[in-house]
């Protein structure tokens, strides 16, 4: 089988698999996740001459990855450079809308600070744990992510649990697991 | 949760260089520290990829007139050729130039002084880790008027196609990468010849990296701490 023929079976088995995977896992547009899966396959079709079998497809899934982040990283930094909005200027007010609660918005910003200060000051393992749980990550993930098993990501959660809500009060986080 | 990281994302050439497991243990540990402010960018290393494909048949098999037209919009799109982004360019001809006037010059000044014989003048390096080298024992390199000539020796299983060397700034954490320059050929008693300018190097420490190439594989072969003194 040449190149070519290989390219095309590929292509042919994987193209709207692989589009799926960019819309369902980072949120893509399909024209966006089309775009990708094509950028991703022109890149493997480029280099595939070195790899053949299973180590091509692992080969394609790093270039896929690779794809994905750089297109997430470059969309954030141009988020970053867009100008911010102060919502609580009256000016970007919705009419109507009802009036802001400024005290409740002090307090719950005041919370999260400390929240914030007090993971920092975790141990390491327990403060990527918790910040992986709270941006909603589930232990599977956590766990592939930190090369740990299941039940380590459980155990540092349940470390890093206490250490907050023995500096920040009971009811900082929720008590129930995934 | 952390709206606002301290930290840039690392670039997606570490990332490579994670998946691919090139980084130390620690490196490692770093680059998740930094990555998991990121969540979205978490994902692209954690999202279950496909590993089955569709087949004949199946909804989501691309036909061949399917194929032919996907096929005509790639060969359209690798055409248009890659655009370099510019500033990484210039750095590259910046480096390369640097390499080829750096070896011309040698290569004149050692004909100069030594007619009949071309010897290579350069420092010569060994690997860290190396009985003869090591991060704890930096080689303190001298200039040749205005260039260090620094050669390598290779410590690699196999042979590459060509070698890249890059050079990272070692007294700073992450260590923070200064120049790259690739398309090296390895000589024949095993080593590189890399010319840097004089005026490049400050008084510090700093670790050259070398990588094998071959085809669109890139590994990591050898390290190299050194020592510019006052």
């Amino acid at each position: 089988m040449t190149k070519d023929d290989r390219f095309q079976s590929l292509y042919q088995k994987y193209y709207l698999r692989i589009v799926r995977y960019f819309v369902r896992s980072f949120h893509l547009s399909e024209d966006d996740a089309r775009d990708l899966a094509q950028d991703a396959f022109i890149r493997f079709y480029k280099a595939m001459g070195e790899y053949r079998g299973e180590a091509e497809w692992a080969f394609f899934e790093t270039i896929a990855r690779n794809v994905a982040y750089n297109r997430i990283r470059s969309q954030n930094a141009a988020k970053r450079r867009v100008k911010l909005v102060n919502i609580e200027d009256p000016a970007t007010r919705v009419p109507g809308a009802p009036e802001p609660d400024f005290a409740k918005q002090q307090e719950d910003a005041i919370r999260w600070r400390q929240l914030d200060d007090a993971i920092a000051e975790l141990p390491v393992g327990q403060r990527q744990c918790i910040q992986m749980q709270l941006n909603g990550f589930k232990y599977r993930e956590i766990a592939k992510f930190l090369g740990i098993s299941e039940d380590a990501v459980k155990s540092r959660r349940r470390d890093a649990l206490k250490h907050l809500r023995e500096k920040l009060g009971a009811d900082v986080l929720p008590e129930d697991d995934e | 949760m952390n709206t606002n990281p301290k930290h840039e994302p690392p670039t997606s050439d570490e990332m490579l260089a994670y998946v691919r497991g090139e980084l130390s243990a620690d490196d490692e540990a770093r680059f998740r520290d930094r990555l998991i402010p990121y969540p979205e960018l978490v994902r692209t290393l954690t999202a279950s990829f496909p590993t089955e494909g569709a087949e004949p048949g199946d909804d989501d098999y691309l036909s061949e007139e399917e194929f032919a037209r996907h096929w005509a919009a790639m060969q359209r799109r690798m055409a248009r050729g890659v655009v370099v982004p510019f500033w990484p360019s210039v750095a590259a001809i910046a480096a390369t130039l640097a390499l080829v006037f750096g070896a011309l010059y040698w290569r004149a000044h050692t004909e100069q002084r030594l007619p009949r014989v071309l010897t290579v003048d350069g420092q010569t390096l060994f690997p860290d880790g190396n009985s003869r080298g090591g991060a704890n024992d930096a080689a303190t390199v001298t200039p040749h008027g205005d260039w260090y000539s620094l050669v390598p020796v290779l410590m690699d299983e196999r042979p590459f196609d060509n070698y890249r060397v890059e050079l990272f700034d070692a007294r700073v954490n992450p260590q923070r990468s200064l120049w790259s320059v690739s398309g090296l050929r390895r000589s024949e008693n095993a080593t590189l010849i890399v010319a840097v300018p004089r005026s490049f190097l400050t008084p510090g420490i700093y670790r050259l990296a070398i990588y094998g190439t071959k085809g669109a594989r890139e590994k990591h072969v050898n390290n190299y701490t050194v020592r510019v003194a006052r």
